[in-house]
């Protein structure tokens, strides 16, 4: 089980942690995950609003890359996942767009051809691994904790690009969280967008959906917050300070990296998840498992 | 006897209340079928629209088991199938204002859609003599976008407008707009560009629900693309302009993202100045790198090549 790891621009700054911790969960789990040498910015869908032809071509060389190695390319960012995918399925779908493309391609003396699939880290998990094979290697089962399950965007729309499971009713994260001994707590704002990609132009809009999302796993009894996105998860976790007062909500709420969770009760340290100074909330329940 | 069950979000003068009302279950019904049977056997008094039946003409749109859909053309054997449930949540679109139980306002949002002026600017050229002609090629820009039936399922669940409807316009509102600016035959898609970027085109937060919710698979949230694309080329800048501007600059330079540099391309010095302790904050928590302010990141390996395709790509666009 082999993958091209592209981990996506966040994960080299603010989430350096999810970075260590896919790491480490991949190799306890012994899917070999490979950084792809020479990747570039997905574009994170706001280079697609200004140059929607370049940033194809630069996905389809990200591919192309993978492509090269015989490998699927497996990311763990939401947004990458669905630029990615755009892409491909764009190039896959419509012949003129695809010669077009590796015209452009061709001058830098690659191709694309469409053989390697684009895959979240998620996905990988339930897909390729299996459930039954990840709870086996639990050695330290999150009983007790309280998991809101907070799937983000770009991992379940548009349907038609990301195909992986039911946008409206999804069950990935909750299994995965079930696998790993912990309650998933579904939560009425599970679905929504944390807002991330439009905080500088909507900010107080922005604000009141990251506020509005923690207050209700809050509200529903929820000692963490657990999301396979690092985008979602800096917007949660950071802002949520100054997105507290636009809900007047008081509640502190952690917000996890999946890959951190899953880490957790595979026995990785905290340490070693890259989880001792980076997370800026902590509930009791949570310390159980993370310590104070 | 099989039953169906509907719990109906209903809304009389003030009064908000669900009520459930139950019915035979009838292989290869419509939830719009349900709705009158209950109206003409159960309650005549439960209130919704539906004109064509046919997912033409828009009335029926109404929020199943929390998404918008069209009622004529969502069967209940596909609802219970999918949702694994013989009961099914009724509810009025959202971000609409509820006139009576399952029936919203559309005049307001009217107003709205003609912010953008969503109808042609003729060049001049054509007349009553000569028509409009247009290539297949040009026709094909646009078309889809006329297959919009103005029902709001692309605005029911999208998360801008349920956070702030007043500095942003419902999705099918863009797709109008960018429907003219696409076609040949329109004289000022400027007319059409200014108003939408004044009118929230970059604080669309790319929820993808508009996408996901379309009856007639029309893309809002590309249209909304599309049109910053043309406001970008206009000239027209703002903070969602400068940072889109700022990943690009980046992925060129690069090839991947500068967080610290996007900040203040975005911001600017006063703004990104004012958002000090919150930076220091980030900071403290090992989150961002001040360094990266002056210590310049590392191009990826391949980035000739990279530099040779967005470039390549920018001529091909010509």
């Amino acid at each position: 089980m082999k993958y091209a790891f592209f981990p996506g621009c966040v994960l080299e700054g603010a989430a350096k942690e999810d970075f260590i911790a896919t790491v480490a969960v991949a190799k306890k789990l012994g899917i070999q995950i490979e950084e792809l040498e020479g990747w570039t910015c997905c574009g994170a869908s706001h280079v697609q609003d200004i140059d929607p032809l370049g940033v194809l071509a630069t996905n389809a060389r990200n591919i192309a890359l993978a492509e090269a190695q015989g490998v699927q390319l497996m990311t763990v960012c939401n947004t990458c996942t669905l630029m990615l995918r755009e892409a491909k399925n764009e190039l896959d779908r419509d012949e003129t767009q695809r010669a077009r493309v590796n015209n452009i391609l061709g001058q830098a003396g690659l191709k694309y051809k469409g053989t390697s699939d684009v895959t979240h880290f998620l996905w990988v998990l339930i897909r390729d691994y299996g459930l039954n094979n990840l709870k086996a290697k639990v050695v330290k089962p999150l009983s007790g904790l309280r998991v809101a399950e907070y799937y983000g965007c770009h991992l379940l729309r548009p349907a038609e690009e990301t195909g992986f499971e039911d946008f409206q009713i999804p069950t990935s994260l909750a299994d995965v969280i079930k696998a790993i001994g912990a309650t998933p707590i579904d939560f009425s704002r599970k679905l929504d967008c944390c807002g991330f990609h439009a905080v500088y132009p909507a900010h107080d809009s922005v604000m009141k959906m990251t506020g509005s999302i923690n207050a209700d796993a809050a509200k529903e009894g929820a000692d963490c917050v657990v999301t396979p996105c690092p985008l979602c998860q800096m917007q949660l976790d950071m802002f949520q300070k100054e997105a507290k007062q636009y809900v007047a909500n008081d509640k502190d709420m952690p917000i996890i990296h999946m890959s951190q969770l899953i880490g957790l009760a595979l026995g990785i340290s905290p340490a070693e998840l890259g989880m001792t100074k980076r997370h800026m909330t902590s509930t009791a329940a949570l310390n159980r498992f993370v310590g104070a | 006897m099989r039953q169906i069950t509907y719990n109906i979000h209903r809304y009389n003068e003030g009064r908000s209340y669900v009520q459930t009302y139950s019915f035979d279950y009838e292989p290869d019904r419509t939830i719009l079928w349900g709705l009158q049977k209950i109206k003409d056997t159960i309650d005549p008094t439960l209130t919704f629209i539906a004109a064509c039946r046919s997912a033409v003409c828009g009335a029926c749109s109404i929020k199943v088991n929390g998404q918008a859909m069209l009622g004529c053309e969502s069967k209940i054997d596909d609802i219970t199938e999918r949702f694994g449930s013989d009961t099914i949540e009724i509810a009025p679109i959202g971000n609409f204002d509820v006139i009576r139980d399952l029936a919203v306002d559309w005049e307001a949002k009217v107003n709205r859609l003609k912010t953008v002026a969503p109808w042609i600017f003729m060049k001049p050229e054509f007349n009553r003599d000569m028509g409009s002609r247009q290539t297949p090629e040009d026709f094909k820009k646009f078309v889809t976008n006329t297959e919009c039936i103005l029902c709001g399922c692309c605005a029911s669940e999208c998360n801008k407008l349920s956070a702030n409807r007043e500095d942003f316009l419902d999705p099918y509102v863009y797709t109008k707009a960018n429907r003219f600016v696409q076609d040949s035959r329109d004289a000022a898609p400027m007319a059409h560009v200014n108003p939408a970027f004044e009118n929230g085109l970059w604080k669309c937060v790319h929820c993808m629900n508009c996408i996901s919710r379309c009856p007639k698979h029309l893309k809002p949230a590309k249209d909304i693309s599309e049109l910053r694309a043309v406001a970008t080329k206009a000239g027209l800048s703002n903070k969602g302009t400068r940072h889109a501007l700022a990943f690009r600059d980046d992925l060129i330079k690069t090839g991947r993202l500068n967080e610290v540099t996007m900040s203040l391309k975005t911001d600017g010095l006063v703004d990104s100045a004012k958002q000090g302790l919150y930076a220091m904050r980030l900071w403290a928590h090992g989150k961002i790198n001040p360094l990266e302010l002056v210590v310049p990141h590392k191009p990826v390996q391949g980035i000739k090549d990279v530099r040779t395709i967005v470039k390549a790509a920018e001529e091909a666009e010509r």
